[in-house]
């Protein structure tokens, strides 16, 4: 066992009142892995820190501060807890944690949530199965290592006594927190690692889990919006006398964002939407399109003198005279989360109280007070005097479930909306976007253009790069670590700021710049006359986590490179390391993905399960892109609306994949995201072994027949 | 004139107008928020409910059109998940964000209910209708296969 003198700062016992707070309040949403109902769990028990609570049936509430939105955190961390607490997962449920200082700044993202609560949470169990020894130990007079803790109780073999966690929990509550803990070796886990099943599942199945959407209050209005089809513009005129027609609608009103209705339930605000007869200021950004932004793009230069990025070695010489070039652009794209964009909200008596599917609850509430900050000082400016006693607002901020995240759900615009629109509505209100203004009005994953540069040694083998990132909010993650070999190294990046709003998305930077690196790498290889998976190998001396990931893909994937149908790509990221072989197989005159094969290293994986669900995903969500999906602006809107013009991948588009983990005793990594990068490029390389040319944009030119090869 | 409709076996008094697609009515009337909101125009599936054992977008089916009809929402499936195809569903651990699941699970009930051994492409055919962001097809299909064969009396073995 490791020896740990926790954070003690980590551990605080939360207060009477915000324990209250987060009982009463702070409960909007937990579940069970079997029969027991936490919510007639007892309050009296056993709460050692602010990450579980034991109640005095020996149920444990773990206390989650990462947003679930299908990636596993509601499982993953409970399993941590319940591990060293030596607890059987049928006696573990779980809550979202309160806005409570202790959790730290709640914001889900960068595939981040077990690799930040790996070290903490097994602490968390830890210090209560400690405590609950010392509790037993006393009660019988025996000294403490004589004692076990398993399966929720405390045994003492020498005399065969026992007490359960439950009967425990009044005497450990009154013992003081430890200095150290023991922390369990790998290698007596009996929960970590197991693909046990999901806390959130069961509630999954038969529509009781609430979403934020399903969030159901007294007397709730409904309220939809429209936003300006063109980024930046403003409502000039608006007449809703059509709207106000109709029954049901009960108001009509702007706010800086748009032009919200208030109706009586859902449909009848989207009825009354659509009545609205708005006539927009649109500005100058009416001539703005993908290929003005595009053009644009290719006009900018590095500037002279500036400094590059990454500069290793001697590229510019290196490269002089005898480079490849090439050039790959990929487009918007959209996030679409299943559960359309919403939020609930009531305003009563200077209590903001706000129900949102968000990614990150600290900004939810950074948004919410900033609107009523900002209410309070126009309204003190304004009557010269304060309408509210500022210590009496409060905000209150519940986490739901949320409907699919992707990166969208880090974006508060809609806490912004919804606390102006609860301003103004008497009484709680839902926000619901409608499908279309989701699509029309995302935080888009940027349009990137990428212009490479390469030259080759005497053997064939790169031996210089240069790599220009352009994009709208482009970044550099993913390009600037190459994990080859390559003496001579150039990164450059030029950033356009467009009125096309751009936003994190599931893998970020590291989706086009994976693309870029690795579709570029098997450029350069095929000029070169080599397999680029065994030059990949070769050249891998420094990244041998990755090239083990790349290995044992090309072997389960059977590759074949003479055959003209495999591609491959290897990325790291995310503090994991993720390698794909996509198999092309002819039909017709087109191809179809025969199979795509994942090895991921991602260090202890602790749900194997989870994880390989969470590639699957991946991997379909990178095909959605690279196969299907773009985000098209023109005349400074986006033409996509719904999804039949922005189609997303079908269960009939879905090839079968092999996914395998690499065995590792390292701590986690991530595992949302690093399994999207590789796709595209593999399966670009793939084309380009089968077809002899370089994919130079995405999306690929794709129906039910199968991919068209230009 | 209120209308009545039979949902989950219950009949109901509408106060909607009868333009009213199904969905909202569900949701916000009789607060059966299990069925979901995805698209507005009948292409995503998440909205997906039986009428006469039949999938049904209710996102586009307006009230009028239902009175009479045997309607089943996903809180009409069992009491207690002991369903088939939520029992596969559950073996499989299918969910990971959960939101179209009620639409992929009644359209799989109602696949197996015309066709109790469905091929693959069968499951395609059915299935494809059914858009699932967070990638669970895999399992969906899986899902699918043990149902069936649960309900052959093969046993729950994969």
């Amino acid at each position: 066992m490791n020896a740990f003198n926790p954070d003690r700062r980590r551990f605080l016992k939360l207060g009477a009142g915000i324990t209250g707070a987060s009982l009463v309040l702070g409960v909007n949403w937990s579940c069970t892995a079997d029969a027991p109902d936490a919510d007639s769990a007892s309050p009296d028990g056993f709460m050692p820190n602010a990450w579980l609570r034991i109640d005095t049936q020996g149920f444990v509430t773990v206390i989650v501060a990462e947003s679930e939105m299908g990636q596993g955190p509601y499982t993953a961390l409970p399993m941590m807890v319940a591990e060293e607490l030596e607890v059987e997962w049928r006696q573990v449920g779980v809550e979202h944690a309160s806005l409570a200082p202790v959790y730290g700044r709640q914001v889900t993202g960068g595939s981040t949530s077990v690799s930040k609560a790996w070290t903490i949470l097994r602490q968390a169990g830890a210090i209560a199965r400690t405590m609950l020894l010392q509790a037993a130990a006393e009660g019988w007079q025996v000294p403490l290592d004589e004692c076990r803790a398993e399966r929720g109780k405390v045994v003492h073999p020498g005399s065969g006594r026992e007490q359960s966690y439950g009967q425990l929990t009044a005497v450990a509550a009154s013992l003081p927190m430890p200095d150290s803990v023991q922390l369990k070796r790998p290698s007596d886990y009996r929960i970590i690692g197991t693909p046990v099943p999901r806390l959130d599942s069961p509630q999954k199945i038969n529509g009781s889990a609430r979403f934020g959407i399903d969030t159901r209050l007294p007397g709730m209005r409904y309220a939809t919006i429209t936003h300006c089809p063109v980024f930046g513009g403003k409502a000039k005129n608006i007449d809703a006398s059509r709207a106000l027609d109709i029954n049901g609608v009960l108001d009509v009103f702007s706010i800086e964002q748009g032009v919200v209705v208030v109706a009586k339930d859902t449909w009848t605000a989207f009825k009354g939407r659509a009545a609205l007869d708005i006539e927009w200021e649109s500005g100058d950004t009416q001539t703005l399109s993908n290929r003005s932004i595009l053009d644009d793009l290719q006009k900018l230069k590095v500037e002279e003198g500036s400094a590059a990025a990454v500069w290793v070695g001697e590229p510019e010489s290196a490269l002089d005279g005898a480079a490849l070039e090439s050039r790959y652009s990929l487009p918007f794209q959209a996030h679409v989360p299943l559960e359309p964009i919403n939020c609930t909200a009531s305003f009563e008596a200077g209590k903001l109280r706000i129900w949102a599917p968000t990614q990150a609850p600290t900004r939810a509430y950074d948004a919410a007070q900033e609107v009523v900050q900002s209410k309070l000082t126009q309204a003190a400016n304004k009557l010269k005097r304060k309408l509210f006693d500022a210590e009496d607002t409060s905000i209150e901020i519940n986490t739901t479930l949320l409907g699919g995240g992707f990166g969208r759900r880090l974006k508060q615009d809609y806490v912004t909306e919804v606390a102006q629109i609860a301003e103004r509505v008497d009484g709680p209100v839902q926000l619901i976007w409608t499908r279309e203004e989701d699509l029309q009005h995302d935080f888009y994953h940027p349009l990137t253009l990428h212009e490479m540069r390469g030259a080759l040694d005497s053997r064939g083998r790169p031996l210089a790069w240069h790599h220009t990132i352009k994009g709208t909010g482009a970044r550099l993650g993913g390009a600037d670590a190459l994990p080859y070999d390559i003496p001579h190294i150039r990164v450059d990046l030029i950033d356009l700021d467009t009125p096309v709003p751009v936003g994190p998305w599931r893998s970020v930077q590291h989706h086009y710049n994976a693309f870029a690196v690795e579709h570029f790498f098997d450029e350069l290889a095929r000029a070169g006359g080599q397999d680029p998976l065994q030059l990949r190998l070769q050249m891998m001396s420094q990244a041998p986590r990755l090239r083990k990931t790349l290995e044992v893909a090309a072997e389960k994937a059977g590759w074949d490179y003479d055959s003209g149908l495999f591609g491959a790509a290897a990325h790291a990221g995310f503090g994991s390391y993720a390698s794909e072989v996509v198999h092309l197989r002819p039909e017709g005159t087109r191809l179809k993905i025969a199979k795509v094969t994942c090895v991921v290293d991602c260090g202890i994986v602790v749900n194997p399960d989870i994880a390989r669900a969470q590639l699957e995903g991946a991997i379909i969500f990178g095909l959605s892109a690279a196969l299907k999906s773009s985000i098209e602006v023109e005349g400074g809107s986006v033409r996509q609306s719904n999804f039949h013009n922005y189609p997303i991948l079908t269960m009939a588009e879905t090839p079968p994949m092999e996914i395998v983990f690499i065995d590792s005793r390292e701590s986690p990594g991530g595992i949302g995201e690093p399994g999207v990068p590789p796709l595209a490029p593999a399966l670009a390389n793939a084309l380009m072994a089968a077809s002899g040319r370089p994919v130079r944009e995405l999306p690929l030119d794709f129906d039910h027949s199968g991919i068209r090869v230009a | 004139m209120p209308m009545k409709l039979t949902i989950n076996k219950t009949a109901h008094q509408i106060e909607a107008a009868p333009d009213t697609p199904l969905l909202w009515v569900l949701r916000d009337e009789l607060a059966l928020t299990g069925t979901k909101y995805g698209c507005g125009i009948g292409v995503c599936g998440s909205c997906t409910v039986l009428v006469d054992g039949k999938p049904v977008r209710s996102c586009v089916t307006p009230i009028s059109r239902l009175e009479g009809r045997r309607i089943t929402t996903i809180e009409g499936v069992s009491e207690d998940n002991s369903h088939p195809v939520q029992r596969a569903w559950e073996t499989l651990q299918v969910p990971q964000c959960g939101y179209c699941q009620s639409g992929q699970i009644l359209t799989a009930i109602a696949l197996l209910e015309t066709d109790a051994d469905p091929s693959d492409e069968a499951i395609d055919q059915a299935m494809s209708g059914v858009i699932c962001r967070c990638g669970t097809y895999p399992r969906i299909r899986q899902a699918i296969k043990l149902a069936a064969s649960s309900g052959r009396g093969e046993g729950e073995q994969t």
